[in-house]
């Protein structure tokens, strides 16, 4: 399940980012055109792969309801850990990018 | 002036307690009521029917306390909760008869 | 009253929120202590030795047991251990006693069969009875919960009516900025949690739904509940006794032929009727752990002689499933060791809600009377509920393991006592708030508060030989985790102490070192 945690973050880092207020903040620069609405398409996306990765691992049952508390958890950890660490979240993010495909692919 | 103010207060109480006894009672009424009618009405089992009537009851309810303090007065926070009541109890009543003749 | 559906929608959130919010913060705690009520009964009577599961060989132990203990009662009923439970618990219904006294349980030692003498405690079943029945007399407790859970699902409701930004603002908290922050912090906890707010409080209505919601059942069952329940349940009656002797069937070989109709389940309970009778029946229950919904199918009853199968549980309708995953939720059974803490975390997320909004009701309502500083009679008894509602019943959970450690093993109604100081401790916070100015008293609370849960572990390892270094290595996590979320609630008491404890106006900017020095002195403790 840990490649879903990972995926799921990512998913929802890219939601955030695709709102002009927090790309703005986050990323101290201005975005180019059609870089919000690749990142809102990008981080549902990532979030539809998680469900069906979890649901894939661990059945309908115990999927969904796992996603959803991923889902809640990142959610939490992006929103009260932002105001005090962004680099840190924003790393995260990105190793979860990363390392969430590859940990996938290995049935983790 | 004063006593005036006091009178405004004082009927602006009661009509918050009124409405708060509407939401309490005639809402546990119309959700009872809502929730008879849907166990008489769906085509289940008897045991199916009553868990789908018991576990909707809960919205008709909370649609009720919000219909009583959304409304623009008292007296139609009442008729809210108790016209819909009646009418789920007539058709309440005609459905048991039917099914228990 | 009010101008337009918004305003109205403010004014509902607000006026229950504070009206049901004390009890509801004390539901919401207990009741996320109760995700860990099996390892809170585990620190609570740590006679209890956690073994490697075997659950074949528990089976037998329990079986010789009963045998010589319990020969002659009617039916026996043996729980498993389990990965969270470590004792083998056996019970059975004294055939010389009636009524609830008649029925006994005994703790045995997973890998003895020996009973284990264990200490007079409720342990987590407290805080588990507490968050529904909250210690009145049945049925109000259960009512009074159940109305209390649809409150909170109207303030959920109300409150995303209110909530006018809720998209826009989605991804949003700003600390240090006093009423702005508590109001982000107020709607980013029931935003982002929102799903797990809206199952548990309407799983609740579920769960009692029979009890305050009865309508239906008399429609359709003419008032016989005993009918509906045993059409819901699928459950036989129990055979009568044939009166002639003959040898119980091997449990253990009964636990290999449930292996075999489902690969790797794992068992919960075992009842028995009649044993040692030639009409024995034995009834293999599934544990709650192997699935998200509970379902009544997960049971396989044999001949008690024989050990020939007889009948498997019925199947469930689509109303039943839906009815049994939304209670299944609920309790959480199913949650393995991360999912589990996940739970936890959500409903502190819930009583921080709670607690966030009784907070806000309060400050916005203090800031006319900042300059004069007191306040009118009102909002000073709501400052003093809100103490007593919050860090009281903080103090009333750390009284109630302190009395577990500190009150003599061998004491007359020693569980009653562990809840007696549970409340002692709860009366006297709002005694304590009402001679005390409002922070004076938040602060003072809070760092007592700390000092009682940081001190939680210190006096485990003190008083009895499961203290962190022993439970560590030996493994034992529940026992380590049960100190090691003590320490860490007292910690984050500590921290918001200090804030409460400082001048509200140089607060911002010292707060880190404030509680970065109130920690240690909880640690050092």
């Amino acid at each position: 399940m840990l490649s879903v945690a990972l995926i799921t973050f990512a998913g929802l880092v890219a939601l955030c980012l695709a709102m002009e207020k927090h790309f703005g903040e986050l990323l101290k620069r201005k975005p180019k055109p059609g870089q919000l609405p690749a990142l809102r398409w990008a981080g549902w996306a990532l979030l539809v792969l998680s469900l069906i990765l979890a649901v894939n691992i661990r059945g309908l049952a115990f999927g969904l309801v796992e996603w959803f508390a991923l889902v809640m958890a990142g959610l939490t950890l992006w929103v009260f850990g932002l105001p005090y660490q962004p680099r840190l979240l924003l790393g995260l993010a990105l190793v979860s990018m990363l390392l969430g495909p590859v940990l996938a692919a290995l049935g983790v | 002036m004063k006593r005036k103010a006091g009178g405004i207060l004082l009927s602006y109480r009661l009509a918050v307690a009124s409405r708060c006894l509407a939401a309490l009672l005639g809402g546990y009424l119309l959700a009872s009521m809502a929730s008879v009618c849907i166990t008489l009405l769906v085509p289940m089992t008897p045991v199916d029917a009553t868990l789908t009537g018991m576990m909707l009851s809960f919205v008709f309810y909370l649609l009720a306390f919000i219909w009583c303090f959304a409304c623009r007065t008292a007296t139609r926070a009442w008729l809210g909760v108790l016209l819909p009541s009646l009418a789920l109890a007539l058709i309440n009543g005609l459905a048991y008869w039917m099914k228990n003749p | 009253m009010k101008e337009g559906f918004r305003q109205a929608m403010a004014w509902l959130h607000t006026w229950t929120g504070l009206l049901f919010g004390w009890l509801l913060f004390a539901i919401f705690l207990t009741g996320t202590l109760s995700y860990f009520k099996d390892e809170i009964t585990h620190w609570s009577q740590p006679e209890v030795q956690r073994h490697q599961l075997d659950p074949a060989a528990s089976l037998g132990l329990a079986k010789r047991y009963l045998q010589s203990n319990a020969a002659t009662a009617g039916s026996w009923f043996i729980r498993l251990p389990s990965d969270r439970e470590p004792a083998l618990s056996v019970s059975w219904r004294d055939p010389n006693a009636t009524g609830r006294r008649g029925f006994i349980s005994h703790e045995l030692d997973a890998r003895s069969g020996e009973r284990v003498e264990v200490r007079d405690s409720r342990g987590g079943d407290f805080f588990y009875r507490f968050h529904f029945q909250l210690q009145m007399p049945h049925p109000w407790g259960r009512w009074l919960a159940t109305f209390c859970a649809l409150i909170m699902l109207l303030g959920l409701v109300t409150g995303i009516i209110t909530h006018k930004k809720i998209f826009k603002e989605f991804f949003t908290f700003r600390p240090g900025k006093g009423q702005r922050s508590w109001l982000d912090g107020h709607n980013a906890i029931g935003v982002l949690v929102l799903p797990f707010h809206l199952m548990i409080s309407y799983s609740s209505l579920l769960l009692f739904m029979y009890m305050v919601m009865p309508a239906s059942i008399m429609a359709a069952y003419k008032g016989d509940s005993d009918s509906y329940f045993s059409e819901l349940f699928g459950r036989d009656d129990a055979p009568k006794a044939a009166g002639v002797a003959a040898p119980l069937t091997d449990l253990p070989a009964l636990y290999a032929k449930v292996q075999t109709i489902v690969p790797g389940a794992r068992i919960g309970y075992l009842q028995i009727a009649n044993p040692g009778d030639s009409n024995a029946q034995v009834t293999v229950t599934q544990a709650a752990a192997d699935h998200v919904a509970y379902q009544r199918s997960a049971n396989w009853t044999f001949d008690g002689v024989s050990g020939a199968l007889l009948s498997q549980g019925e199947p469930e309708s689509a109303a039943m499933m839906t009815s049994f995953t939304i209670a299944g939720l609920h309790m959480g059974n199913f949650a393995g060791p991360w999912l589990r803490w996940l739970y936890f975390v959500f409903g502190v997320a819930g009583t921080a809600v709670i607690g966030t909004g009784l907070v806000m009701w309060l400050g916005k309502r203090q800031l006319k009377h900042a300059k004069s500083g007191r306040l009118p009679f009102e909002l000073r008894l709501v400052e003093v509920l809100n103490i007593a509602s919050m860090s009281g019943l903080l103090l009333g959970v750390a009284g109630f393991f302190w009395a577990n450690r500190l009150l003599p093993v061998g004491m007359q109604g020693r569980a009653d006592w562990e809840i007696n100081v549970f409340f002692l401790a709860w009366a006297l916070s709002p005694l304590h708030a009402l001679l005390r100015p409002g922070r004076k008293a938040w602060g003072e609370q809070l760092a007592l508060g700390a000092l009682a849960f940081a001190g939680l572990p210190l006096l485990n390892a003190l008083v009895t030989g499961h203290g962190l270094d022993q439970s560590i290595a030996r493994g034992d996590w529940a026992m380590a985790g049960f100190d090691l979320t003590a320490l860490g609630t007292g910690l984050f008491l500590a921290w918001a102490a200090g804030k409460m404890l400082r001048t509200p106006n140089v607060q911002a900017k010292r707060a880190p070192r404030a509680a970065k020095a109130a920690s240690t002195t909880a640690e050092v403790n």
